[in-house]
């Protein structure tokens, strides 16, 4: 299994790259950096996460394929493979709703999700491929919909972490895939050796947002749609997050993040391993600070 | 009046760093970088790496287009930009993008002087992590609020040519990048400095920079190089702009029309000296800097060299910035 660390939430990128050498240093196989509306620019996190390493592996991404043209993600991605070689790997997806919806962008695509996301991928590999640069390609998916578009990429990234719907999600996919794809695991996360309450109240805020986000078709097969349509509902409202949060049951924790003390993380992911996920990367509030980075390197190499 | 470089993301890459390196040793300090938009480089991820490279360099954009990108991207690059370049303050240049460009992007600017102001008016608001909502001129915000921290201010500049656009950047703008004939040149400085006036503004506190076709002429099968830049500027320059430079209008027209049916190759074989003359900064050194010295004069304090330079870019940048050092 390869390991990563989530990273670009609420921090500034002195803070990003200070935490991404640490992670380098400990022997963590990639960073991912995350391209949400209302934070710092990944690709440009990217640029100084790889300007200050040598080594480990960047993944630029989540990145939402409705707020970035094909042409602009295909365009950094030339940047960054030519200034800093190929060390990099590209996840694209929706993107989250709710923030989606507060920046203008639409998720109502005429020809469907899943053609859309084709038409994407073909666009990027393309471009990529006339500079003569190969690099991973993921999707971020959740609901069927996705799950069926991600048999076109080379890897597919979940973001949520209980064994039993990460099994479910695999064999959607291999149904609609025959041949061998990589699997991985990206959620909110915090693994531990000292519990501190206000990390464990920054991941259920996380795993909250994440449930929010959901589809629907996600959410009721997961028996949480009753629980979290008021929450949804008031966000497309205007609500603020914050103000909707406590609407999502403690349940969205268990499902959507990874919360484990360090001495139990072995267990965990032997059963991911299991169901054929060969990915797990570690993200908000696992990047809190560098003791918690520090905190997640420990407890992988014990898991070796 | 300083000498700045002027760089586009559809250059090569290392002829990039290349030139950023030359600049720094020449005592070159600031850096443009016009987004060539269907060129091979993301405009906002070229200047981080510039920005990372050559750590003493001040970078702007100059400029790029807020009809190409969601208004919230251009704010937060901008910001994780002004993050990454510390104290060299990172500027940023905004304007509606080159006819041609929008025309291949299947894009048209419905009212850019609307579309300008209100995307000055959200990125100053995004940037102070304001509560936004707006719905108008392209651009649609429901209840968002950034999280990126902007600690140092980040300044706008457009690019902008017509006289509307020229009044609104000195309304509202901290600065503007020109581009056009030199008679065109002269007449904008002394629109935008009225409009700065009017809007009780001071002049002192606004920065002009030229960005014209400049390049190291050392023969004569230089000068095909820069007629055919200066055929497809003049092909992509608003009728506003060639009456303002009391241009032969017939001559231009015959110019984009030889370019729309035979390519710019043919159409830069119709750019007599006269043309010429107004729309690029040619010559050995000492007469590219004598033209760019010509520019403070009419109050700027910034000329940009490039592209395209010379047959030898580097050699031209060398040249050129040591003429400028002897002249100053």
């Amino acid at each position: 299994m390869k390991f990563g660390l989530g990273v670009n939430v609420n921090e500034t990128t002195t803070e990003v790259v200070e935490k991404c050498v640490e992670a380098e240093r400990l022997g963590i196989d990639y960073v991912w950096v995350s391209d949400v509306p209302v934070q710092l620019y990944a690709p440009a996190v990217v640029a100084a996460i790889a300007e200050n390493t040598r080594k480990i592996r960047i993944g630029l991404g989540l990145i939402s394929a409705y707020l970035h043209t094909p042409r602009h993600i295909a365009q950094s991605l030339v940047t960054l493979v030519e200034t800093y070689g190929e060390r990099f790997e590209l996840c694209i997806g929706p993107g989250d709703r709710d923030l989606l919806r507060r920046v203008g962008v639409s998720l109502k695509h005429p020809e469907g999700v899943q053609h859309y996301f084709k038409d994407v991928k073909h666009q990027i590999k393309t471009m990529l491929k006339e500079k003569g640069i190969d690099c991973r390609l993921w999707l971020g998916a959740q609901g069927p919909k996705m799950l069926e578009a991600a048999a076109n990429f080379d890897g597919v990234w979940l973001n949520y972490a209980h064994p039993d719907h990460v099994k479910w999600a695999l064999e959607t996919v291999k149904m609609h895939c025959k041949r061998s794809l990589q699997f991985g695991v990206y959620a909110p996360s915090y693994v531990y050796s000292d519990f501190d309450s206000e990390i464990g109240r920054l991941l259920e805020i996380n795993s909250a947002v994440v449930a929010l986000g959901a589809s629907d078709a996600v959410l009721r097969r997961l028996n949480l749609y009753d629980l979290v349509k008021e929450g949804k509902h008031r966000l497309r409202e205007g609500a603020t997050m914050k103000s909707v949060i406590n609407c999502v049951p403690s349940k969205a924790t268990e499902l959507f993040s990874i919360s484990r003390p360090s001495d139990k993380l072995k267990g965990y992911l032997a059963q991911l391993s299991a169901t054929g996920v060969q990915h797990v990367v570690f993200s908000y509030p696992q990047n809190y600070s560098l003791k918690t980075v520090r905190e997640l390197a420990l407890a992988l190499k014990r898991q070796h | 009046m300083q000498l700045v470089l002027g760089l586009t993301s559809g250059m090569q890459l290392r002829q990039i760093h290349d030139l950023v390196n030359i600049a720094g040793k020449m005592n070159i300090r600031k850096v443009w970088v016009g987004d060539d938009i269907t060129g091979a480089h993301e405009i906002f991820t070229l200047v981080s790496t510039i920005m990372l490279k050559h750590k003493n360099i001040v970078a702007g954009i100059g400029v790029t287009s807020p009809l190409i990108r969601n208004i919230t991207t251009i704010a937060r690059a901008s910001a994780t930009l002004a993050q990454i370049g510390g104290d060299n303050h990172f500027r940023l240049g905004l304007g509606i993008g080159g006819l041609q460009d929008l025309r291949k992007l299947g894009m048209t600017a419905r009212n850019p002087a609307c579309a300008l102001r209100s995307a000055s008016t959200l990125l100053r608001e995004i940037w102070k992590s304001e509560k936004v909502t707006f719905e108008a001129d392209d651009f649609k915000l429901n209840h968002y609020r950034s999280s990126v921290n902007v600690d140092r201010p980040i300044s706008i500049f457009f690019g902008v040519r017509g006289p509307r656009l020229l009044n609104l950047a000195g309304e509202i703008a901290d600065g503007i990048v020109l581009s056009g004939p030199t008679t065109y040149l002269r007449k904008a400085i002394t629109l935008v400095r009225s409009s700065i006036e009017r809007s009780r503004r001071s002049v002192e506190d606004f920065t002009f920079v030229i960005w014209v076709p400049t390049m190291l002429v050392r023969q004569r099968s230089d000068l095909g190089l820069v007629k055919k830049i200066v055929a497809y500027v003049l092909s992509d320059t608003p009728k506003s702009v060639l009456e303002m430079a009391q241009l032969d209008l017939g001559k231009v027209e015959m110019v984009k029309k030889a370019g729309e049916r035979h390519g710019i190759a043919y159409a830069a074989r119709l750019v007599d000296k006269a043309l010429l003359h107004e729309s690029a900064v040619q010559g050995d050194a000492t007469q590219v800097c004598e033209s760019l010295k010509g520019f403070e004069r009419m109050g700027v304090q910034e000329v940009v060299f490039g592209p395209p330079y010379g047959s030898k870019p580097r050699v031209a940048l060398t040249e050129v910035a040591n003429a400028w050092r002897d002249y100053a």
